[in-house]
Protein backbone atom coordinates (compact mmCIF):
# COMPACT_ATOMS: atom_id res chain seq x y z
CA UNK A 1 0.00 0.00 0.00
CA UNK A 2 2.72 2.69 -0.20
CA UNK A 3 2.07 3.23 -3.84
CA UNK A 4 -1.49 5.10 -2.67
CA UNK A 5 -3.57 6.08 -5.74
CA UNK A 6 -6.05 9.01 -6.34
CA UNK A 7 -8.01 8.53 -9.52
CA UNK A 8 -8.35 11.47 -11.71
CA UNK A 9 -11.82 10.78 -12.39
CA UNK A 10 -12.99 11.00 -8.67
CA UNK A 11 -14.26 13.73 -6.58
CA UNK A 12 -12.84 13.73 -2.67
CA UNK A 13 -13.54 15.83 0.40
CA UNK A 14 -11.19 17.02 3.14
CA UNK A 15 -12.73 14.22 5.40
CA UNK A 16 -11.00 11.23 2.83
CA UNK A 17 -13.79 10.32 0.90
CA UNK A 18 -14.65 9.97 -2.76
CA UNK A 19 -17.05 9.94 -5.39
CA UNK A 20 -17.78 8.75 -8.93
CA UNK A 21 -21.04 10.01 -10.54
CA UNK A 22 -22.96 6.92 -11.87
CA UNK A 23 -26.27 8.68 -13.90
CA UNK A 24 -28.10 11.00 -10.91
CA UNK A 25 -26.62 8.98 -8.08
CA UNK A 26 -23.13 9.30 -6.73
CA UNK A 27 -21.15 6.51 -5.16
CA UNK A 28 -19.03 7.40 -2.03
CA UNK A 29 -16.17 5.36 -0.33
CA UNK A 30 -12.92 6.57 1.62
CA UNK A 31 -9.69 7.19 -0.60
CA UNK A 32 -6.52 4.92 -0.23
CA UNK A 33 -5.00 7.25 2.35
CA UNK A 34 -7.87 6.53 4.89
CA UNK A 35 -7.65 3.31 5.14
CA UNK A 36 -4.27 3.03 5.02
CA UNK A 37 -4.20 5.44 8.33
CA UNK A 38 -7.26 3.49 10.28
CA UNK A 39 -5.25 -0.21 9.02
CA UNK A 40 -7.27 -3.50 8.93
CA UNK A 41 -10.70 -2.49 8.09
CA UNK A 42 -13.42 -4.84 10.49
CA UNK A 43 -16.76 -3.46 10.45
CA UNK A 44 -18.52 -0.92 8.78
CA UNK A 45 -21.32 0.97 9.39
CA UNK A 46 -23.47 2.26 6.98
CA UNK A 47 -26.84 4.98 6.42
CA UNK A 48 -29.90 2.77 5.64
CA UNK A 49 -31.36 3.49 1.66
CA UNK A 50 -34.08 5.72 1.60
CA UNK A 51 -31.89 8.07 4.86
CA UNK A 52 -31.99 11.33 3.42
CA UNK A 53 -28.96 12.87 4.64
CA UNK A 54 -27.21 16.58 4.50
CA UNK A 55 -23.83 17.59 3.72
CA UNK A 56 -21.77 17.22 6.70
CA UNK A 57 -23.94 14.72 8.73
CA UNK A 58 -21.76 11.29 10.35
CA UNK A 59 -23.81 9.10 8.30
CA UNK A 60 -21.75 5.91 9.29
CA UNK A 61 -18.43 4.48 10.79
CA UNK A 62 -16.04 2.28 9.69
CA UNK A 63 -14.28 0.58 12.46
CA UNK A 64 -10.38 -0.82 12.36
CA UNK A 65 -8.89 -3.31 15.16
CA UNK A 66 -7.20 -0.24 16.74
CA UNK A 67 -9.71 3.22 15.88
CA UNK A 68 -13.25 3.97 14.76
CA UNK A 69 -13.69 6.69 12.93
CA UNK A 70 -16.93 8.69 11.16
CA UNK A 71 -18.22 8.69 7.93
CA UNK A 72 -19.54 12.36 6.86
CA UNK A 73 -22.31 12.17 3.80
CA UNK A 74 -20.12 14.51 1.52
CA UNK A 75 -23.22 16.00 0.17
CA UNK A 76 -26.74 16.53 1.04
CA UNK A 77 -29.32 13.86 -0.67
CA UNK A 78 -30.83 10.20 -0.82
CA UNK A 79 -28.86 7.06 0.13
CA UNK A 80 -30.04 4.77 -2.63
CA UNK A 81 -27.84 1.47 -2.28
CA UNK A 82 -25.23 0.37 0.04
CA UNK A 83 -22.66 -1.78 -0.37
CA UNK A 84 -23.80 -5.55 1.23
CA UNK A 85 -19.99 -7.29 0.48
CA UNK A 86 -19.07 -5.07 3.70
CA UNK A 87 -21.12 -6.77 6.00
CA UNK A 88 -19.40 -10.46 5.58
CA UNK A 89 -15.50 -8.58 3.77
CA UNK A 90 -15.03 -5.17 5.26
CA UNK A 91 -11.61 -5.74 4.43
CA UNK A 92 -12.57 -5.08 0.96
CA UNK A 93 -12.15 -1.12 2.27
CA UNK A 94 -8.42 -1.81 2.19
CA UNK A 95 -7.91 -3.96 -0.81
CA UNK A 96 -9.94 -2.12 -3.13
CA UNK A 97 -10.71 1.13 -1.80
CA UNK A 98 -12.32 2.68 -5.23
CA UNK A 99 -14.03 -0.44 -6.40
CA UNK A 100 -15.43 -3.56 -4.54
CA UNK A 101 -14.68 -1.40 -1.11
CA UNK A 102 -17.36 1.10 -1.45
CA UNK A 103 -19.45 1.74 0.86
CA UNK A 104 -23.25 3.05 -0.37
CA UNK A 105 -24.43 5.55 -3.27
CA UNK A 106 -26.87 8.55 -3.13
CA UNK A 107 -28.71 10.53 -4.92
CA UNK A 108 -27.36 14.35 -4.31
CA UNK A 109 -30.21 17.06 -3.71
CA UNK A 110 -28.22 19.61 -6.08
CA UNK A 111 -25.67 17.70 -8.30
CA UNK A 112 -23.45 21.29 -8.26
CA UNK A 113 -22.22 19.80 -5.05
CA UNK A 114 -20.60 17.28 -6.20
CA UNK A 115 -18.83 19.33 -8.99
CA UNK A 116 -17.86 21.63 -6.38
CA UNK A 117 -16.11 19.32 -4.34
CA UNK A 118 -11.77 18.59 -4.90
CA UNK A 119 -10.68 16.60 -8.19
CA UNK A 120 -7.59 14.56 -6.99
CA UNK A 121 -5.08 17.19 -7.44
CA UNK A 122 -6.57 19.23 -5.01
CA UNK A 123 -7.15 16.66 -2.98
CA UNK A 124 -3.33 15.45 -2.53
CA UNK A 125 -2.42 18.96 -2.52
CA UNK A 126 -3.93 19.23 0.99
CA UNK A 127 -2.40 15.19 1.89
CA UNK A 128 0.84 16.75 1.89
CA UNK B 1 5.68 14.03 20.67
CA UNK B 2 9.58 15.23 20.67
CA UNK B 3 10.58 13.99 23.89
CA UNK B 4 9.51 10.39 23.16
CA UNK B 5 11.96 7.63 24.26
CA UNK B 6 13.23 5.26 21.70
CA UNK B 7 13.59 1.58 21.54
CA UNK B 8 17.08 0.94 20.62
CA UNK B 9 15.66 -0.32 17.34
CA UNK B 10 14.03 2.51 16.62
CA UNK B 11 15.81 3.08 13.26
CA UNK B 12 15.22 -0.62 11.90
CA UNK B 13 11.68 0.33 12.51
CA UNK B 14 11.43 3.21 10.83
CA UNK B 15 13.84 1.61 7.72
CA UNK B 16 10.40 -1.16 8.04
CA UNK B 17 8.08 1.58 7.26
CA UNK B 18 6.47 0.82 10.96
CA UNK B 19 3.69 3.21 12.23
CA UNK B 20 4.72 4.21 15.71
CA UNK B 21 2.86 5.53 18.04
CA UNK B 22 3.22 6.79 21.65
CA UNK B 23 3.24 3.74 23.85
CA UNK B 24 3.73 4.58 27.72
CA UNK B 25 5.84 7.31 26.76
CA UNK B 26 7.82 5.43 24.18
CA UNK B 27 7.84 5.61 20.09
CA UNK B 28 7.04 2.12 19.16
CA UNK B 29 6.17 -0.04 16.12
CA UNK B 30 1.86 -0.32 15.81
CA UNK B 31 2.04 -2.19 12.70
CA UNK B 32 4.40 -2.86 9.89
CA UNK B 33 4.04 -2.87 5.56
CA UNK B 34 3.57 -6.10 3.95
CA UNK B 35 1.53 -6.91 7.61
CA UNK B 36 -1.06 -5.02 9.54
CA UNK B 37 -2.52 -6.16 12.57
CA UNK B 38 -4.71 -8.69 11.60
CA UNK B 39 -2.04 -10.46 9.15
CA UNK B 40 0.55 -10.11 12.01
CA UNK B 41 -1.80 -11.43 14.51
CA UNK B 42 -2.56 -14.29 12.28
CA UNK B 43 1.14 -14.85 11.84
CA UNK B 44 1.70 -15.78 15.74
CA UNK B 45 -1.30 -17.60 16.03
CA UNK B 46 -0.44 -20.02 13.04
CA UNK B 47 3.32 -19.40 12.24
CA UNK B 48 5.68 -17.09 14.18
CA UNK B 49 5.74 -13.07 15.29
CA UNK B 50 8.79 -10.86 16.18
CA UNK B 51 7.93 -7.94 18.62
CA UNK B 52 10.03 -5.33 19.56
CA UNK B 53 8.70 -4.85 23.37
CA UNK B 54 12.32 -2.98 24.13
CA UNK B 55 9.87 -0.83 26.27
CA UNK B 56 9.46 -2.90 28.99
CA UNK B 57 10.81 -1.76 31.72
CA UNK B 58 14.25 -3.46 33.74
CA UNK B 59 14.97 -3.55 37.14
CA UNK B 60 17.30 -5.05 39.41
CA UNK B 61 16.78 -6.00 43.06
CA UNK B 62 19.99 -7.22 44.39
CA UNK B 63 21.82 -7.70 47.57
CA UNK B 64 21.40 -9.79 50.60
CA UNK B 65 17.77 -10.92 51.15
CA UNK B 66 16.74 -9.30 47.73
CA UNK B 67 13.91 -12.42 47.07
CA UNK B 68 12.55 -11.84 50.40
CA UNK B 69 12.59 -8.24 50.66
CA UNK B 70 10.81 -7.98 46.74
CA UNK B 71 8.10 -11.08 48.15
CA UNK B 72 7.64 -9.08 50.99
CA UNK B 73 6.28 -6.14 48.53
CA UNK B 74 4.63 -7.47 45.41
CA UNK B 75 2.00 -10.18 45.51
CA UNK B 76 3.00 -13.37 44.21
CA UNK B 77 4.83 -15.94 46.19
CA UNK B 78 8.08 -16.03 45.12
CA UNK B 79 8.86 -19.26 47.27
CA UNK B 80 7.16 -21.07 44.73
CA UNK B 81 9.41 -20.77 42.49
CA UNK B 82 13.32 -21.73 41.88
CA UNK B 83 16.29 -20.00 40.70
CA UNK B 84 15.70 -19.98 37.17
CA UNK B 85 11.94 -19.17 37.19
CA UNK B 86 9.75 -16.47 36.37
CA UNK B 87 6.19 -15.16 37.56
CA UNK B 88 3.73 -12.85 37.00
CA UNK B 89 2.99 -10.76 39.70
CA UNK B 90 2.02 -7.02 41.03
CA UNK B 91 2.72 -4.39 43.05
CA UNK B 92 0.00 -3.00 44.94
CA UNK B 93 -0.64 0.11 46.89
CA UNK B 94 -1.74 0.03 50.36
CA UNK B 95 -5.41 0.48 48.80
CA UNK B 96 -5.36 -2.41 47.56
CA UNK B 97 -5.03 -0.78 43.61
CA UNK B 98 -2.94 -2.32 40.89
CA UNK B 99 0.50 0.30 40.97
CA UNK B 100 1.54 -2.74 38.00
CA UNK B 101 1.74 -5.75 37.30
CA UNK B 102 4.96 -7.31 36.01
CA UNK B 103 7.14 -10.55 35.45
CA UNK B 104 9.73 -11.52 38.18
CA UNK B 105 12.78 -13.53 37.40
CA UNK B 106 14.38 -15.00 40.55
CA UNK B 107 17.97 -15.34 39.35
CA UNK B 108 19.22 -16.18 43.11
CA UNK B 109 18.38 -15.74 46.21
CA UNK B 110 20.36 -12.34 46.56
CA UNK B 111 19.21 -11.74 42.75
CA UNK B 112 15.32 -11.08 41.16
CA UNK B 113 15.50 -9.03 37.96
CA UNK B 114 12.17 -7.56 37.07
CA UNK B 115 10.13 -6.38 33.42
CA UNK B 116 7.56 -3.96 34.37
CA UNK B 117 5.29 -2.13 32.24
CA UNK B 118 7.17 0.67 30.50
CA UNK B 119 4.85 3.68 31.94
CA UNK B 120 5.45 2.76 35.58
CA UNK B 121 8.34 1.12 36.20
CA UNK B 122 9.98 4.37 37.42
CA UNK B 123 7.20 4.25 40.23
CA UNK B 124 8.24 0.84 40.83
CA UNK B 125 11.45 1.70 41.21
CA UNK B 126 10.76 4.46 43.59
CA UNK B 127 8.27 2.56 45.80
CA UNK B 128 10.78 -0.74 45.70
CA UNK B 129 13.59 1.63 46.18
CA UNK B 130 11.70 3.56 49.27
CA UNK B 131 11.15 0.13 51.34
CA UNK B 132 14.54 -1.29 50.65
CA UNK B 133 16.52 -2.64 53.86
CA UNK B 134 19.96 -1.28 54.16
CA UNK B 135 22.16 -3.85 51.57
CA UNK B 136 19.43 -4.06 49.02
CA UNK B 137 19.90 -2.38 45.68
CA UNK B 138 16.84 -1.34 43.83
CA UNK B 139 18.36 -0.38 40.06
CA UNK B 140 16.41 1.24 37.31
CA UNK B 141 17.84 -0.93 34.50
CA UNK B 142 15.31 0.47 31.20
CA UNK B 143 17.74 0.73 29.14
CA UNK B 144 20.39 -1.48 30.10
CA UNK B 145 18.15 -3.75 28.18
CA UNK B 146 16.07 -4.73 24.91
CA UNK B 147 13.53 -7.49 24.74
CA UNK B 148 12.52 -9.00 22.13
CA UNK B 149 8.90 -11.63 21.67
CA UNK B 150 9.62 -14.55 19.78
CA UNK B 151 5.97 -16.19 19.73
CA UNK B 152 4.00 -18.52 17.99
CA UNK B 153 4.07 -22.68 17.06
CA UNK B 154 7.30 -22.14 15.07
CA UNK B 155 9.16 -20.21 17.70
CA UNK B 156 11.49 -23.18 18.55
CA UNK B 157 12.85 -23.23 14.60
CA UNK B 158 13.48 -19.83 15.12
CA UNK B 159 15.60 -20.62 18.51
CA UNK B 160 17.37 -23.16 17.04
CA UNK B 161 18.36 -21.49 13.46
CA UNK B 162 20.27 -19.07 16.06
CA UNK B 163 21.86 -21.86 18.25
CA UNK B 164 19.57 -20.71 21.61
CA UNK B 165 18.22 -22.44 23.80
CA UNK B 166 14.74 -24.00 23.57
CA UNK B 167 13.98 -27.04 25.44
CA UNK B 168 13.07 -25.40 28.89
CA UNK B 169 9.81 -25.27 30.42
CA UNK B 170 7.02 -22.67 30.41
CA UNK B 171 8.00 -19.64 32.90
CA UNK B 172 11.24 -20.66 32.97
CA UNK B 173 14.93 -18.80 31.88
CA UNK B 174 18.34 -19.82 30.61
CA UNK B 175 21.39 -17.43 30.67
CA UNK B 176 23.17 -18.11 27.60
CA UNK B 177 25.15 -16.13 24.44
CA UNK B 178 24.50 -15.54 21.03
CA UNK B 179 27.30 -14.80 19.15
CA UNK B 180 29.73 -14.35 21.67
CA UNK B 181 27.29 -11.25 23.70
CA UNK B 182 25.34 -12.63 26.82
CA UNK B 183 21.36 -13.19 26.62
CA UNK B 184 18.77 -14.47 28.40
CA UNK B 185 16.41 -16.75 26.90
CA UNK B 186 12.64 -16.68 28.94
CA UNK B 187 9.83 -19.15 27.56
CA UNK B 188 7.55 -16.04 28.53
CA UNK B 189 5.30 -13.46 26.62
CA UNK B 190 2.03 -11.96 26.00
CA UNK B 191 0.51 -13.58 23.75
CA UNK B 192 -1.27 -16.66 24.59
CA UNK B 193 1.17 -18.95 22.49
CA UNK B 194 4.32 -21.19 22.70
CA UNK B 195 7.47 -18.37 22.57
CA UNK B 196 10.31 -16.62 23.99
CA UNK B 197 11.42 -13.80 25.09
CA UNK B 198 15.33 -12.78 24.48
CA UNK B 199 16.89 -10.16 26.49
CA UNK B 200 20.59 -8.81 25.52
CA UNK B 201 22.21 -5.73 26.48
CA UNK B 202 20.43 -2.83 24.89
CA UNK B 203 23.47 -1.91 22.48
CA UNK B 204 23.22 -5.43 20.74
CA UNK B 205 19.62 -5.48 20.74
CA UNK B 206 19.75 -4.48 16.76
CA UNK B 207 22.18 -7.63 16.03
CA UNK B 208 19.97 -10.20 17.75
CA UNK B 209 16.92 -8.46 16.45
CA UNK B 210 18.47 -8.88 12.57
CA UNK B 211 19.38 -12.27 13.20
CA UNK B 212 16.20 -13.37 14.95
CA UNK B 213 13.85 -11.78 12.30
CA UNK B 214 15.46 -13.29 9.46
CA UNK B 215 15.03 -16.95 11.46
CA UNK B 216 11.24 -15.85 11.63
CA UNK B 217 11.41 -14.72 7.87
CA UNK B 218 12.56 -17.84 7.00
CA UNK B 219 10.08 -19.46 8.89
CA UNK B 220 7.26 -18.03 7.58
CA UNK B 221 6.59 -15.31 9.98
CA UNK B 222 6.42 -11.27 10.21
CA UNK B 223 7.52 -8.80 12.50
CA UNK B 224 4.61 -7.90 14.79
CA UNK B 225 3.66 -4.66 16.19
CA UNK B 226 2.15 -3.39 19.56
CA UNK B 227 -1.61 -3.98 17.40
CA UNK B 228 -0.99 -7.20 16.95
CA UNK B 229 0.28 -7.67 20.59
CA UNK B 230 -3.08 -5.86 21.95
CA UNK B 231 -5.90 -8.15 19.78
CA UNK B 232 -3.42 -11.08 20.83
CA UNK B 233 -3.72 -10.48 24.39
CA UNK B 234 -7.27 -9.49 24.72
CA UNK B 235 -7.97 -12.83 23.20
CA UNK B 236 -6.63 -13.98 25.72
CA UNK B 237 -7.80 -12.26 28.67
CA UNK B 238 -4.51 -11.10 29.68
CA UNK B 239 -4.96 -7.57 31.20
CA UNK B 240 -2.98 -4.41 30.18
CA UNK B 241 -2.66 -2.29 32.69
CA UNK B 242 -4.16 1.20 32.76
CA UNK B 243 -6.93 -0.34 30.92
CA UNK B 244 -7.83 -3.65 32.94
CA UNK B 245 -5.89 -2.95 36.21
CA UNK B 246 -5.16 0.57 37.67
CA UNK B 247 -5.33 2.07 40.97
CA UNK B 248 -8.89 1.21 40.69
CA UNK B 249 -8.54 -1.63 39.88
CA UNK B 250 -7.69 -4.97 42.36
CA UNK B 251 -6.25 -8.58 41.90
CA UNK B 252 -9.51 -9.22 43.12
CA UNK B 253 -11.68 -7.39 40.90
CA UNK B 254 -9.29 -8.37 37.85
CA UNK B 255 -9.84 -12.24 38.62
CA UNK B 256 -6.24 -12.56 39.28
CA UNK B 257 -6.53 -13.76 42.81
CA UNK B 258 -4.18 -16.48 41.51
CA UNK B 259 -1.25 -14.11 41.43
CA UNK B 260 -2.08 -13.01 45.09
CA UNK B 261 0.55 -15.11 47.83
CA UNK B 262 -2.21 -15.15 50.44
CA UNK B 263 -0.59 -17.25 52.89
CA UNK B 264 2.16 -14.43 52.76
CA UNK B 265 2.90 -12.79 56.07
CA UNK B 266 3.12 -9.46 54.52
CA UNK B 267 2.73 -7.65 50.87
CA UNK B 268 1.89 -4.18 49.98
CA UNK B 269 -2.25 -3.95 49.78
CA UNK B 270 -2.82 -7.38 51.60
CA UNK B 271 -5.12 -5.80 54.50
CA UNK B 272 -7.30 -4.50 52.33
CA UNK B 273 -7.03 -7.06 49.84
CA UNK B 274 -7.80 -10.00 51.82
CA UNK B 275 -10.82 -7.36 53.21
CA UNK B 276 -12.29 -7.06 50.02
CA UNK B 277 -11.78 -11.22 49.23
CA UNK B 278 -13.67 -12.09 52.17
CA UNK B 279 -16.58 -8.67 52.22
CA UNK B 280 -17.13 -10.06 47.95
CA UNK B 281 -16.60 -6.94 47.30
CA UNK B 282 -16.07 -4.95 44.01
CA UNK B 283 -16.86 -5.72 40.50
CA UNK B 284 -15.57 -8.44 38.66
CA UNK B 285 -13.52 -9.03 35.21
CA UNK B 286 -15.54 -10.92 32.55
CA UNK B 287 -15.51 -11.86 29.34
CA UNK B 288 -18.01 -10.25 26.52
CA UNK B 289 -18.50 -11.73 23.60
CA UNK B 290 -20.46 -9.52 20.68
CA UNK B 291 -23.50 -11.43 19.62
CA UNK B 292 -24.62 -8.79 17.46
CA UNK B 293 -22.73 -6.63 15.12
CA UNK B 294 -19.93 -4.17 16.68
CA UNK B 295 -16.86 -3.43 18.87
CA UNK B 296 -16.84 -2.83 22.38
CA UNK B 297 -14.21 -0.28 22.92
CA UNK B 298 -12.99 0.93 26.46
CA UNK B 299 -15.26 2.74 29.17
CA UNK B 300 -18.49 1.78 26.95
CA UNK B 301 -20.91 1.01 29.61
CA UNK B 302 -22.52 -2.74 29.81
CA UNK B 303 -26.50 -2.73 30.81
CA UNK B 304 -28.81 -5.84 31.61
CA UNK B 305 -31.69 -6.45 29.80
CA UNK B 306 -34.10 -4.75 31.64
CA UNK B 307 -31.47 -1.77 30.60
CA UNK B 308 -29.60 -1.10 34.21
CA UNK B 309 -26.23 -0.19 33.93
CA UNK B 310 -24.42 -3.12 35.24
CA UNK B 311 -20.47 -2.06 34.46
CA UNK B 312 -18.16 -0.84 31.90
CA UNK B 313 -15.85 -2.13 29.03
CA UNK B 314 -11.91 -2.09 30.39
CA UNK B 315 -10.45 -3.48 26.73
CA UNK B 316 -12.28 -3.98 23.33
CA UNK B 317 -11.25 -5.35 20.10
CA UNK B 318 -12.08 -7.01 17.08
CA UNK B 319 -11.29 -10.30 17.71
CA UNK B 320 -8.96 -11.79 14.19
CA UNK B 321 -9.02 -15.41 15.23
CA UNK B 322 -12.97 -15.30 16.10
CA UNK B 323 -13.90 -12.52 13.44
CA UNK B 324 -16.24 -10.74 16.26
CA UNK B 325 -15.81 -8.47 18.45
CA UNK B 326 -14.95 -8.92 22.41
CA UNK B 327 -14.12 -7.12 25.43
CA UNK B 328 -12.84 -7.31 29.41
CA UNK B 329 -15.31 -5.81 31.12
CA UNK B 330 -15.84 -4.99 34.66
CA UNK B 331 -19.41 -6.04 35.96
CA UNK B 332 -21.48 -6.42 39.13
CA UNK B 333 -21.09 -9.38 40.70
CA UNK B 334 -24.86 -10.00 39.90
CA UNK B 335 -24.27 -10.57 36.49
CA UNK B 336 -23.27 -14.25 36.15
CA UNK B 337 -21.42 -16.36 33.08
CA UNK B 338 -23.83 -16.83 30.37
CA UNK B 339 -26.13 -13.73 31.00
CA UNK B 340 -27.01 -11.73 28.17
CA UNK B 341 -25.76 -7.86 28.03
CA UNK B 342 -25.99 -4.83 25.91
CA UNK B 343 -23.18 -2.30 25.47
CA UNK B 344 -23.38 1.26 24.86
CA UNK B 345 -21.17 1.12 21.77
CA UNK B 346 -21.48 5.33 20.80
CA UNK B 347 -25.15 5.22 21.21
CA UNK B 348 -25.52 2.05 19.61
CA UNK B 349 -26.91 -1.31 21.53
CA UNK B 350 -24.23 -4.11 20.54
CA UNK B 351 -25.67 -7.25 22.59
CA UNK B 352 -22.79 -9.37 23.76
CA UNK B 353 -22.99 -12.59 26.20
CA UNK B 354 -20.90 -12.53 29.49
CA UNK B 355 -18.50 -15.55 29.33
CA UNK B 356 -15.16 -16.38 31.25
CA UNK B 357 -11.66 -15.70 28.90
CA UNK B 358 -9.37 -16.66 27.11
CA UNK B 359 -11.50 -16.17 24.11
CA UNK B 360 -9.32 -18.42 22.29
CA UNK B 361 -7.28 -21.69 23.93
CA UNK B 362 -4.12 -20.84 25.04
CA UNK B 363 -0.91 -22.58 23.24
CA UNK B 364 1.83 -21.59 25.78
CA UNK B 365 2.05 -24.72 27.14
CA UNK B 366 2.27 -26.99 23.95
CA UNK B 367 5.11 -28.38 22.39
Amino acid sequence: MSDLEYPAGLRYTAEHEWLRTEGDTVRVGITAFAQEALGDVVYVSLPAVGDSVAAGDTCGEVESTKSVSDLYAPVSGEVTAVNPALDATPELVNTDPYGEGWMYELRPADSADVDALLDADAYTAQLS
Amino acid sequence: MTDLRRSPLHDRHVALGAKMADFGGWSMPIEYPGGGVVAEHTAVRERVGLFDVSHLGKARVSGPGAAAFVNACLTNDLRRIGPGQAQYTMCCDESGGVVDDLIQYLRADDDVFLVPNAANTAEVVRRLAAAAPEGVLVEDRHEGYGVLAVQGPRSDEVLRRLGLPTDHDYMSFVETTWDGLPVIVCRTGYTGERGYEIIPAWDVTASVWDALLEAVRAEGGLPAGLGARDTLRTEMGYPLHGNDLSLDITPVMAGAAWAVGWDKDTFWGKDALVAQRVAKDGRLMRGLVVTGRGIPRSHCAVRDASGALVGEVTSGTFSPSRKQGIALALLDRSVTLGDEVVVDVRGRDVAATVTRPPFVEAGVRSS
